[in-house]
């Protein structure tokens, strides 16, 4: 006998997702899905932002990693509520290893939640946690081609972060091109020239963050 | 990508609607795959090899349909199919203005259980 089904094969985790993003919403958190390949300044950037918005708005982290509490220790630091997620091997957060997690932290406390995902420039943009947005990192250190070699989650994200930018006079990298492509991937996604290390730019960041919760 | 991941997730729906259903076998699972979704064909039928041990798939056919990625023009007004997989302009008139509607289907469309 046949049987129609019609169903996405990852309903259950998209099913997860909407139930994070139902407690986000009774809680009035926006969360923040942020990715970026290993080293592109994810952490430091999140450092940073966190000083920038600290005193103004409440801040969660949820840090995603494979292994080890390095990333979670720089934030507990700054004195936010962190929950370290050890994903033990997998390459990306998925919405069920938000959902656990979500009891752990003050949601009533938090305006805003940062959701550092796994380092990896492809895996984690094709699984939703219930984020509000989807904001990724680029390094230009990483080099300009990268926009074309993996699409999926420069069509994916809200903002790009360029960042490293105080390193540009030492690269041969074409900034310009990288706003092309991008653009060209994505028309709705908004950029963001930055430096976490200087500072420089991140008052742009700020400014859309700040829009996003008013 | 995910292949074995995306396998395992098709053999649980495919359980679950086999069971509802008061069947005990499943013979056939029916998939539509995007070519811009980001599986590779190869991985997920190697995939479904060794996950079907087992469980009432384990004789079962894996058939997939690929579908390619299409869009609609607002330039021209017209709609698209290509080959390649992803689209950065409308290869009818070469309009930036456009919407991809097809192309990033992950879905499972039907079974045939016994």
């Amino acid at each position: 006998m046949k049987v129609k089904v019609v169903s996405k094969i990852l309903e259950s985790n998209e099913r997860i997702a909407e139930e994070n993003r139902r407690v986000f919403d009774i809680n009035d958190v926006y969360a923040i899905n942020l990715m970026s390949s290993p080293g592109a300044g994810k952490t430091t950037l999140l450092e940073r932002t966190v000083e920038l918005l600290k005193g103004e708005k409440g801040i969660g982290v949820i840090e995603g990693d494979i292994m080890g509490s390095d990333d979670a220790e720089r934030l507990n630091r700054l004195g936010v509520p962190v929950v370290q997620i050890n994903t033990g091997g997998a390459c990306h957060l998925d919405a069920n290893m938000i959902n656990e997690v979500l009891d752990d932290l003050p949601l009533e406390q938090i305006d805003i939640l940062f959701i550092e995902n796994v380092g990896n420039l492809v895996c984690p943009a094709e699984f939703n946690v219930g984020e509000n947005s989807k904001v990724m990192i680029l390094a230009i250190t990483e080099g300009d081609d990268k926009p074309l070699k993996y699409p999926l989650m420069f069509q994916q994200s809200g903002v790009l972060l360029l960042n490293k930018l105080d390193l540009a006079p030492y690269l041969s990298v074409d900034i310009e091109k990288i706003e092309r492509h991008v653009t060209l991937l994505n028309k709705e996604i908004e950029i963001f020239k930055c430096s976490a290390k200087t500072g420089v730019g991140l008052d742009n960041w700020a400014n859309w963050l700040n829009q996003r919760l008013a | 990508m995910h292949e074995a991941s995306i396998i395992l997730n098709v053999l649980d729906i495919a359980e679950q609607h086999c069971s509802k259903n008061g069947f005990e076998k499943i013979d056939s699972i029916k998939l539509r795959i995007g070519k811009a979704s980001g599986v590779m064909l190869d991985a997920l039928y190697f995939a479904f090899k060794a996950a079907r041990i087992d469980t009432p798939a384990s004789g079962a056919v894996l058939d997939i349909m690929e579908i390619p990625v299409g869009g609609h023009c607002n330039a021209c007004k017209k709609g698209f199919s290509v080959e390649e997989r992803y689209v950065f302009a409308c290869p009818l008139c070469g309009s930036g203005d456009f919407v991809v509607t097809n192309g990033r289907e992950l879905d499972i469309v039907e079974l045939e259980v016994s």
